[in-house]
């Protein structure tokens, strides 16, 4: 049998008779060498709650080069695109070691939902969020964990019915900003997806508001 | 009783004299090679007999791999010529020369 299949069904069998680590891989279809894992949010941070799913393709010279990942679940978080799930870590990258597994490199994963480095942003706006006002990243990151990874929620720790829970998704707290930001600014006769585009990409957050006039954030607007 | 033996089969147990202690051994496998995950008394995934062919190769960090994986590993420019486990630049230890005789 081919040595990289031989590894990964050892590494699939492994990760299945490992209890302790909750992280799971699993079967896509019959290629086994495109796999779905995931891994609970670690505990602690915005993530926590939520169900986070990773795509893993395992390339033809595997354990030499090192496997793909990204995430499937939408994660707000500075080293990953909110856009594709894209994972900035070294270990993905020219820090590989073939000693390295699936498993190991999941836990990576959730490490670095623990600890982001927004100095070496794969998603520089979100990585600016972070920098700017940690606060409001993390409720904005937690928000995200709620509607994309399953995460509590207050809407369910009320009990709302499942046809409330459906309700439109709120596009002001997904851009991590401030209602009252978007209202103003709508009511100057902007569309309020444009405002909404406009402010996260100046990100117009905490300390940040007061450093960028209305002019400018207009100026934007009609760009 | 008088047994007349026929025929008779040697069974020889060997395993590479890692310097580890015998442990006991969950998964009854013994140590595996970190990159390819095969155990040490196996061979690499190129050869098809394990044995002198196929010997293990020892760092200065006294990591051990099977030798075959190991070149493999530092051919690859994504290397650095690094060992995998530690990533100190791979310096072949003395041991491995003549290799460890089966044990």
């Amino acid at each position: 049998m081919d040595a990289r299949l031989r590894r990964v069904n050892k590494e699939i069998a492994d990760c299945k008779n490992d209890k302790t680590s909750n992280i799971q891989i699993e079967l896509i279809d019959e290629n086994p060498f495109h796999l779905k894992g995931s891994f609970p949010g670690p505990e602690g941070t915005p993530y926590q709650g939520g169900h986070f799913e990773v795509d893993i393709v395992i390339p033809e010279s595997y354990p030499f080069q090192p496997v793909k990942m990204k995430f499937l679940t939408k994660v707000y978080h500075p080293n990953v695109s909110s856009a594709s799930g894209a994972i900035c870590l070294d270990i993905l990258k020219d820090a590989w070691s073939p000693v390295l597994t699936l498993k190991s490199t999941l836990i990576s994963l959730q490490s670095l939902l623990c600890s982001p480095e927004p100095n070496d942003p794969q998603d520089a706006e979100v990585a600016k969020h972070y920098t700017t006002s940690k606060n409001s990243f993390d409720e904005t990151a937690t928000y995200w964990t709620q509607i994309y990874a399953g995460g509590p929620g207050a809407k369910e720790k009320k009990g709302k019915s499942a046809a409330s829970k459906a309700e439109a998704r709120d596009e002001v707290a997904i851009a991590g900003l401030e209602k009252a930001h978007v209202d103003q600014f709508e009511a100057l006769g902007f569309p309020r997806s444009k405002v909404i585009d406009v402010l996260r990409r100046l990100n117009y957050r905490g300390a940040n508001v007061a450093k960028l006039t209305d002019d400018r954030v207009v100026e934007e607007l009609l760009k | 009783m008088k047994v007349k033996v026929k025929s008779w089969h040697a069974v020889a147990h060997w395993r590479w004299d890692t310097g580890a202690p015998e442990q006991d051994d969950p998964d009854g496998e013994g140590d595996v090679c970190g990159i390819c995950r095969v155990p040490y008394e196996g061979c690499c995934p190129s050869c098809k007999m394990p044995g002198d062919d196929c010997p293990l190769i020892w760092g200065e960090c006294t990591h051990v791999f099977h030798m075959h994986c190991l070149l493999k590993w530092i051919g690859t420019p994504a290397s650095k010529q690094q060992c995998p486990m530690d990533r100190r630049t791979w310096v072949t230890a003395e041991r491995k020369v003549g290799g460890a005789a089966p044990s």
